[in-house]
């Protein structure tokens, strides 16, 4: 530590300036609005909000899809990670690399993807018919089964790497000791892997939770009209109509969602840590 | 990375960002179109205008409602001089003060098109610069159409999509279907209750044309309803696609331009429009099977008129939903359809 | 349970990249629309992407976006990096959650702020706005990356160098910033990434002839429906390949995880 407090305020404050001026103040006035009707400072636009069963309807879809997204990728995540480190760390690299590959590539690039593969006469359903699975092609596009699909695969990556480190900082013995001791594979991973990389499984679900409620794209393309998220919901009532007041309530439920989010499963993973 | 490349790169981005704004020293022109067959525009229309003025044409595309919301934002600082937009659109933003009369001694060429589409707004808000009439598309090896009511028919149930509200087609289709049931009612809460009854046999309610093309060509549904401008895309995809004629007559639309008010330069603007409605361009556009035209000098042959809504008798045959009709019952017609058929 | 493991892992694998296989073949397509299988093989549509000017265009902007604002999110991140790990300013963590805080905003309220709070009332160009939320966004991970990097670096060294008589700015240039180099590499990777790939920041930040990559193709799509979004996927996706195994060769990304 420096004794120079004066210059560490000085290297503080542009980067603090910054992103209070051209972030932080737009935003709170943005938000703001959502409780403003006319003058008066109220909750009118929250009720008028709610009372539309449309609203109601995407924002239900929104948090479920968003737990199923979660929870999902964390099942896949367990397995994944477990069979990346029993790999050892000569393939690792190379895994890890395979990967991330799908975070760095553009989200769009990502999703049209999805549009040629799930189509009445896409790859998937081409597969199932000339098997025989299926007599009559699948409707997937537009359900939403296709933006969990599409969120699946966007977001999976964040839930893996968190899950990785963790399983690699759990002492190596653990496993096998309990093994010895006679527990069954199930009482392994819920009596020993899951609490000691609890911490990991926050993280990754945090990441993938709000990734999900905020994502655009996903449900822009692979959605439409019918499966509207709240996202696209707010994209809509800004671009369609102007309605603004709509747009920052919608803004609220986003931001209240996932800073609760955040707060909520920190405190999950710190309970366990100071036990 | 030493403090000095730091700052050399950042430099560097920095200059390469200015050179956008060093080029808008040039005398520019902002339109606003919608975002279908650029190319066809470009080869026909922007390019041949910016030999011709010595400026630059600067282009935003997008749907109308995007563009709209976007002009309504930017009113106190336009970006855009001229706009395209469908008449209802267009009446719209006059109605909220966001455009300039257009002043006809500068506009020479509406003399040569047709009455109907000189003055559509009222006030010489806007002047239209193409037509086309709706139907419903539909594939003629599987399904037969001889009435807007076949959209709901049993063979067509999760093979069928609408053309969504908040775009210039939804409304119009909503007409024909409220015509089909026979009942007058300007609400069209009969023809919202029939969708609503049948919105889980509506594959998706699709927002662009070329979203309908994908749907078509992927096979995810066999029927719709678009405008005429979607067919040279519809016809390239090289399947047994049919236009109806359907019992109860086709329904259509008009797009005009119009003078966003505080263009930068309003001179430019009426060249701009002027040159858009020209016998050589409104043939060229027509050739390319891009728009229907309006100048009346215009002469196709058959296999083009073909593909187009072309001439005067065709206009008068299309069921066009009046745009002040449409301003005055869209909120009616948008909480229908968002408390019946969009949950 | 190890061959279980393996299968699982394998068929992650297929799902995640997939994909891209699939969309790099389909934009390979010498028919007219899009569809899989293709109807026939051709370079018509990546070609295509090349003639097309508005992709040419927004996708100099995104590069130009993603690198200024990367530079940017550096030059204001590291030294409130440095500072924050170093000397111990009143109200730390206050400052940390703020800079830290475009992390957790969506993406779709920062750019409707922007546009409706500072691009209308103050009349800035939209550039300037796009700038201003990118770099926002970027400051976070600029903030992290560094400040993780600095906690591995003893600051005895730094101590040393100063009392050899450099100065604090010397120490910084000549002792920290050179230790700290993979860090602010990775950091530059994760930023350019972020930035170039970003979409609900972007959507309302747009104007006439100015739009990103990724929106100027969404945008593309709503009208057109040939291949050529395939051809310039499979192209966007062949350069984040090649960032990534650049990235896995000059900085081991594995080694981040």
């Amino acid at each position: 530590m420096f004794a120079n407090r004066r210059l560490g305020i000085l290297l503080l404050a542009p980067a603090t300036l910054f992103v209070l001026v051209g972030f932080i103040i737009p935003v709170l006035i943005l938000l703001a609005g959502a409780f403003r009707t006319g003058d008066a400072w109220s909750f009118a636009n929250y009720t008028a909000f709610f009372s539309q069963p449309l609203n109601r309807e995407v924002f239900l879809r929104t948090f479920r899809l968003g737990l199923i997204v979660t929870a999902v990728s964390a099942v896949l995540g367990y397995g994944v990670a477990m069979a990346v480190v029993e790999a050892g760390p000569k393939s690792k690299g190379r895994l890890v690399a395979l990967l991330v590959l799908p975070l760095m590539i553009s989200p769009v690039a990502r999703t049209y993807a999805w549009l040629v593969i799930l189509g009445r006469t896409g790859f998937v359903n081409v597969a199932l018919t000339s098997i025989g699975l299926t007599d009559a092609p699948l409707r997937i596009l537009f359900t939403e089964t296709a933006v969990f699909i599409g969120l699946i695969q966007l977001f999976f990556p964040l839930m893996v790497l968190p899950l990785i480190s963790s399983l690699e900082n759990m002492p190596r013995d653990v496993v096998p000791a309990a093994r010895v001791l006679g527990a069954s594979w199930f009482a392994v991973f819920f009596k020993v892997i899951l609490p000691l990389t609890r911490e990991g499984l926050v993280v990754g679900g945090t990441l993938v939770f709000v990734g999900s409620l905020t994502a655009y794209v996903t449900p822009a393309i692979l959605g439409g009209s019918k499966v509207l998220m709240l996202e696209t919901l707010l994209y809509q009532r800004v671009s369609v109509a102007n309605d603004f007041a709509s747009a920052a309530v919608i803004a609220v439920i986003l931001i209240v969602m996932s800073i609760l989010t955040n707060i909520l499963l920190k405190r999950l993973a710190s309970v366990r840590r100071r036990r | 990375m030493t403090a000095r490349n730091i700052l050399a790169l950042g430099a560097m981005s920095l200059l390469v960002l200015g050179t956008g704004s060093a080029l808008a020293q040039q005398k520019t022109l902002t339109i606003s179109v919608y975002g279908i067959a650029q190319d066809a525009y470009k080869a026909a229309l922007y390019d041949p205008f910016e030999a011709q003025c010595g400026c630059k044409v600067v282009v935003e595309s997008g749907t109308a409602s995007e563009r709209l919301a976007k002009l309504e934002v930017n009113a106190s600082a336009p970006a855009v001089d001229v706009i395209a937009f469908s008449d209802a659109n267009a009446l719209e933003a006059a109605n909220k003060g966001l455009l300039a009369p257009i002043d006809p001694a500068k506009v020479p060429n509406l003399a040569d098109i047709y009455d109907f589409a000189k003055d559509p707004l009222g006030n010489k808000m806007g002047v239209g610069y193409t037509f086309y009439g709706t139907s419903i598309v539909y594939r003629s090896d599987l399904v037969k159409i001889e009435s807007w009511l076949d959209l709901f028919k049993p063979e067509l149930a999760g093979q069928v999509a609408l053309p969504n509200i908040t775009g210039t087609q939804g409304p119009i289709t909503l007409f024909m279907l409220q015509k089909a049931i026979g009942k007058d009612d300007p609400k069209f809460a009969d023809a919202i209750d029939l969708v609503a009854e049948h919105k889980n046999d509506v594959v998706t309610f699709y927002n662009s044309g070329s979203q309908l093309t994908q749907l078509l060509q992927q096979e995810e549904v066999i029927a719709s309803v678009t405008g005429r401008f979607s067919w040279p895309s519809l016809m390239k995809l090289d399947m047994p696609i049919a236009w109806a004629a359907p019992k109860e007559g086709q329904t259509g639309g008009m797009n005009v331009l119009a003078l966003v008010k505080g263009a930068k330069d309003p001179e430019l603007a009426h060249q701009f429009i002027n040159y858009w409605l020209s016998a050589e361009v409104q043939q060229k556009l027509a050739e390319g099977l891009v728009d229907s035209p309006v100048n009346t000098k215009v002469t196709l042959p058959e296999d083009k008129a073909e593909g187009l809504t072309y001439g005067a008798e065709s206009a008068k045959a299309i069921n066009f939903l009046p745009p002040a009709q449409q301003l005055e019952n869209r909120d009616a017609w948008l909480s229908g359809w968002n408390s019946k058929v969009a949950n | 349970m190890r061959f279980a493991g393996n299968t699982l892992l394998t068929l992650v694998l297929i799902f995640l990249i997939g994909p891209f296989v699939i969309i790099c073949i389909a934009g390979l397509s010498g028919g007219e629309t899009l569809a899989f299988p293709p109807q026939g093989l051709s370079l018509r549509w990546v070609q295509r992407v090349f003639e097309i000017e508005s992709f040419r265009s927004a996708f100099w902007l995104s590069i130009s976006l993603a690198i200024g604002s990367t530079l940017l999110a550096l030059i204001l991140g590291i030294p409130a990096a440095y500072a924050l790990d170093r000397y111990n300013p009143p109200m730390a963590e206050t400052i940390r959650n703020i800079v830290t805080a475009p992390i957790i905003v969506p993406g779709i309220i920062v750019g409707l702020a922007l546009l409706r709070h500072l691009v209308v009332p103050l009349g800035i160009p939209i550039t300037l706005a796009l700038i201003i939320g990118h770099t926002a966004l970027l400051v976070p991970y600029a903030v992290r990356v560094v400040s993780a990097s600095l906690i591995n670096l003893r600051t005895d060294v730094e101590e040393a160098a100063v009392m050899l008589g450099a100065t604090r700015l010397q120490s910084f240039f000549k002792v920290v910033l050179p230790n700290i180099r993979s860090g602010i590499l990775a950091a530059f990777i994760i930023g350019f990434i972020t930035s170039f790939n970003q979409v609900p920041i972007s959507l309302f930040l747009t104007g006439p002839g100015i739009t990103t990559l990724p929106i100027g193709m969404m945008f593309y799509m709503e009208f057109n429906f040939d291949p050529s979004v395939a051809a310039l996927s499979g192209l966007l996706a062949i350069m984040s390949l090649a960032i990534v195994m650049l990235a896995e060769k000059l900085l081991g990304l594995s080694r981040y995880v």
